[in-house]
C-alpha cells in the first residue's frame, strides 16, 4: 500500500514541470489565436465606420482609411437619405412594444409561476408551442389579419400604421417562461407575510415581486429592445411608405434605392448601429449572463 | 353542541376558502388574459388558418377548395412521397439497428451492424429513387430550396460549434482582457443582421478591389464574383462535378462564411457557460489521479460539456431553417435558386408571386421537416448526451 502512496507527488510534479516549459510556448499561440478571432470579429465594423468617412472616390479604389474624414456624410444620410425619419420611427415603435411587453410578460409570468387556476399547464404548454412555430407558417395568415382581410379590425387595415407594427409583438412566449422562471422561486413565505398584511396578488407584485426582479426584467427588455429594433421580415411586409418604416427596412431601402453610394449607405449603417451599441456596452454583463442561461435552459 | 360547533366549522372555513379560490382563479385568468389575447390572434390562430389557406386555390383573394392539391404540387404524386418516406424510415432503422449493435459485446455485433449496413443502403437507394421522382414530377425549386436549406445548415452549423468550441477552451484560461475578447467576438451575434449584412454585401462584393478579393489575392487567387457566383465552387476549382455532390455555390459559401461570422460568438458565450458549469473538483480529482490533459479533455470535458454541444447543434439547424435576414439582404439575382433557402422561397411565394395557398402549403411542410429533423437529432444525439 506504501507504493501508492508514494506514486502521485512525481507524477503531479512531472505536469507541474511540462507544463512550466510549454507555458511560454502555448501562452503565446493563445493569445494568437484569440487575436486573430478577435480582429475577424471586429474588422467588418472597422471597414464599416471607416468606409462611412471616405468620400466615393475612397470607397472604390482599395483603401483602408479615408485621406480626411468626411463627417459631413453622416448629415447627408440623417437628412437627404432620411436616416432621421426611420430611426425616429424604430425609436417610437420600440418604446411602445416594450411597454406593452412588460405589462403583458409580467402579469402572465406571475400568473403562470404563483397562482394556482385551471388550465394553466395547458394555457403554458400552448404558450411554449408557439415557440417552435416557424414565422414562415405564421407570416401570411398574420399580414391578412393585419390587412383585415380576415375578419373587420379598427381602423380597416393596419398596413403602414403603428399599431401593425407593435401590437403583434407586445407578448411573446420567451418574455413570459423567462419571468415564470424566476417568479416561481420567490420564497412562498414572502407572499404568506403579505398576505396576512392584506395585500392581494397585484399589491404583492408591485411592491415586493418587482423590486427584486430587476436582472430578469432586464433580461426582457434586453431581448425584446433587440427583437423590435432589429426586425425586419415583417416591417418590410407591412410598410409601403416611410410613414412609419423603422430603420434596418430603410437601410435596405436606401441599398436598392440610392444604388452605388456605399458611403452613404455606410453612414446610415453605423446609425442604425449605435442604439445596440450603446445598450450592450452599458449592460454588457447583463446581456452575455442572460444569454447564457436562457440560452441553456431554452 | 360540542358536535355541531365541529361539523359546522369546517363547512364554514370550507366555504370562505371556496371562495378564496375562486378569486384565485379568477386573479390568474385576468393576468394571463392580454398576453393570451395577443398570443391567440397574432402566435395560435395563424397556424390553424395557415393550414386552412393551403388546401385553397388562394391567390391574393380565396378561391376554390382544391383539398391536397397544394402539396401534390410539391410532390407530384403521393406515392412519390411514400416512396420518398419509406427510404427515409428505413435509414432511421439502420441507425437504430447500429446504435443497439453496440450495446451488445458478443460476436452478434458484427452481424448486426452488417444488416443495419445493408438496410442503410437499401434506405438509401429507395430514399434517393423517392426523391428523384420528386424532382421529376413536382416542384422543382421548393426540393432545390431544401437541398440548399442542407447545404447551407451543414456548412455552418458545424463549423460554428468546433469554433465556437476553441474559443470558449481558449478564453477559459487566466486570459488578460477576456471580457474584452468576449465582448468582441459576441459583437457580430448582438447586432442588426441587417446592418452587417449590408456591410457583408459589400465585402463580397464581385469589384476586383473588394476587400474578399483582396484577402483571396495575398494567397495569388484571382478575383471571383462571390455573391454573384452561381456556379458551385468545386466546379470554380477545375473538377466537373454534377447534382447533389457538386455542393453550394461561391455565392451561398460567402452567405455561409457571414453565418459562421455572426454566430460564433453566441456558441462560444453559450460553451462558456457550459464550461462554468463543470465542477473544479473533477478537474482537481483527475489530476490528483495523475490523468493528462488529454485525458482529461477527452474523458471529463467533452463528456460533461456535451449537453451543451447538443443544445447548441439543435438550435444551430433550426435556426438555419428559419434563417431569412442575411439571406435576403446577401442574395443576388445572378446567384439565382442557388441562394434560394426555403424560407426564402416561401417569402417570394407570397410576397412576389402572390400564391398564397401554395406558400402556405410549403410552410407547413417545412415546418414538418424542421419538426422531423428535431425529433431525429433528438434520438441520434439524444443518447450520445451526458447529463451528468
Amino acid at each position: 500500500m506504501g507504493k501508492l502512496e508514494i506514486k502521485p507527488p512525481p507524477v503531479v510534479l512531472v505536469t507541474r514541470a511540462k507544463r512550466s516549459s510549454f507555458h511560454f510556448v502555448g501562452r503565446l499561440l493563445t493569445y494568437a489565436v484569440l487575436i486573430f478571432g478577435a480582429i475577424i470579429f471586429i474588422f467588418p465594423f472597422f471597414w464599416m465606420i471607416s468606409s462611412s468617412l471616405m468620400t466615393l472616390g475612397e470607397t472604390i479604389t482599395r483603401v483602408l482609411l479615408p485621406k480626411v474624414p468626411q463627417w459631413e456624410n453622416y448629415i447627408e444620410a440623417w437628412n437627404q437619405a432620411k436616416f432621421s425619419k426611420y430611426f425616429f420611427n424604430s425609436v417610437l415603435i420600440t418604446v411602445g412594444t416594450l411597454a406593452g411587453l412588460l405589462m403583458t410578460s409580467i402579469l402572465a409570468g406571475y400568473a403562470f409561476g404563483r397562482i394556482d387556476f385551471k388550465g394553466k399547464n395547458i394555457l403554458f404548454g400552448l404558450f411554449l408551442a408557439t415557440m417552435m412555430i416557424p414565422e414562415s407558417v405564421t407570416l401570411i395568415p398574420n399580414y391578412l389579419l393585419i390587412r383585415g382581410s380576415i375578419f373587420p379590425i379598427p381602423g380597416g387595415t393596419w398596413l403602414n400604421k403603428y399599431w401593425s407594427l407593435t401590437i403583434p409583438f407586445i407578448a411573446n412566449a420567451f418574455s413570459i417562461f423567462l419571468l415564470r422562471q424566476f417568479f416561481a422561486q420567490i420564497p412562498k413565505e414572502l407572499w404568506d407575510a403579505a398576505r396576512i398584511d392584506g395585500a392581494d396578488h397585484l399589491r404583492f407584485l408591485i411592491q415586493i415581486v418587482l423590486p427584486i426582479s430587476k436582472a430578469p426584467i432586464m433580461t426582457v427588455l434586453l431581448f425584446g429592445f433587440t427583437g423590435s429594433w432589429n426586425a425586419f421580415q415583417w416591417p418590410l411586409l407591412v410598410t409601403t411608405n416611410d410613414t412609419w418604416r423603422p430603420i434596418m427596412v430603410g437601410l435596405w431601402s436606401f441599398v436598392n434605392e440610392a444604388g452605388p453610394q456605399t458611403h452613404l449607405l455606410m453612414a446610415g449603417a453605423v446609425i442604425s448601429l449605435i442604439p445596440i451599441l450603446i445598450i450592450y456596452f452599458l449592460t454588457q454583463k447583463q446581456f452575455t449572463q442572460g444569454i447564457a442561461t436562457t440560452g441553456l435552459k431554452g | 353542541m360540542s358536535e355541531v360547533t365541529i361539523t359546522t366549522k369546517p363547512t364554514k372555513s370550507g366555504s370562505t376558502l371556496r371562495s378564496l379560490r375562486t378569486k384565485e382563479q379568477i386573479t390568474g385568468y385576468l393576468f394571463t388574459l392580454p398576453a393570451l389575447i395577443i398570443i391567440l390572434i397574432f402566435g395560435l390562430f395563424p397556424i390553424g388558418y395557415s393550414f386552412y389557406m393551403s388546401l385553397f386555390n388562394w391567390r391574393v383573394t380565396k378561391g376554390a377548395f382544391i383539398g391536397g392539391s397544394n402539396y401534390l404540387l410539391i410532390f407530384g404524386t403521393w406515392t412519390n412521397l411514400l416512396i420518398t418516406l419509406a427510404g427515409l424510415a428505413l435509414i432511421m432503422l439502420a441507425f437504430w439497428v447500429w446504435s443497439n449493435a453496440y450495446k451488445s459485446l458478443d460476436k452478434s455485433q458484427k452481424i448486426a451492424k452488417l444488416i443495419a449496413a445493408v438496410i442503410m443502403i437499401i434506405g438509401g437507394v429507395i430514399f434517393v429513387t423517392g426523391w428523384g421522382f420528386m424532382y421529376e414530377s413536382g416542384n422543382k425549386s421548393f426540393l432545390k430550396s431544401l437541398i440548399v436549406t442542407l447545404y447551407y445548415a451543414l456548412g455552418t452549423v458545424p463549423a460554428e460549434v468546433l469554433l465556437g468550441m476553441m474559443l470558449a477552451f481558449l478564453l477559459y484560461q487566466e486570459i488578460v482582457g477576456k471580457d474584452i475578447f468576449r465582448m468582441i467576438y459576441f459583437l457580430p451575434y448582438v447586432t442588426p443582421s441587417v446592418t452587417t449584412a449590408v456591410v457583408f454585401q459589400i465585402i463580397f462584393s464581385l469589384r476586383e478591389t473588394s476587400i474578399a478579393n483582396m484577402i483571396i489575392g495575398w494567397f495569388g487567387i484571382s478575383p471571383q464574383k462571390w455573391r454573384f457566383e452561381p456556379r458551385p465552387l468545386l466546379n470554380l476549382i477545375g473538377l466537373n462535378i454534377d447534382g447533389f455532390l457538386a455542393g453550394p455555390s461561391l455565392a451561398l459559401i460567402s452567405i455561409m462564411l457571414y453565418g459562421i461570422w455572426s454566430f460564433v460568438g453566441y456558441n462560444t458565450v453559450i460553451f462558456l457557460a457550459g464550461l462554468g458549469n463543470i465542477p473544479k473538483e473533477t478537474y482537481e480529482a483527475a489530476e490528483i489521479d495523475g490523468a493528462t490533459r488529454g485525458q482529461i479533455f477527452r474523458l471529463i470535458t467533452m463528456p460533461l460539456l456535451s449537453p451543451t454541444t447538443f443544445y447548441l447543434t439543435l438550435v444551430g439547424f433550426i435556426g438555419t431553417f428559419k434563417a431569412f435576414n442575411h439571406i435576403y439582404v446577401l442574395r443576388t439575382p445572378s446567384a439565382g435558386d442557388s441562394v434560394i433557402t426555403t424560407s426564402l422561397l416561401i417569402f417570394d411565394n407570397f410576397y412576389k408571386a402572390n400564391q398564397y395557398g401554395i406558400a402556405t402549403a410549403q410552410a407547413i411542410i417545412l415546418f414538418l421537416v424542421i419538426l422531423g429533423l428535431t425529433l431525429a437529432q433528438n434520438k441520434l444525439m439524444g443518447e450520445r448526451v451526458f447529463y451528468g
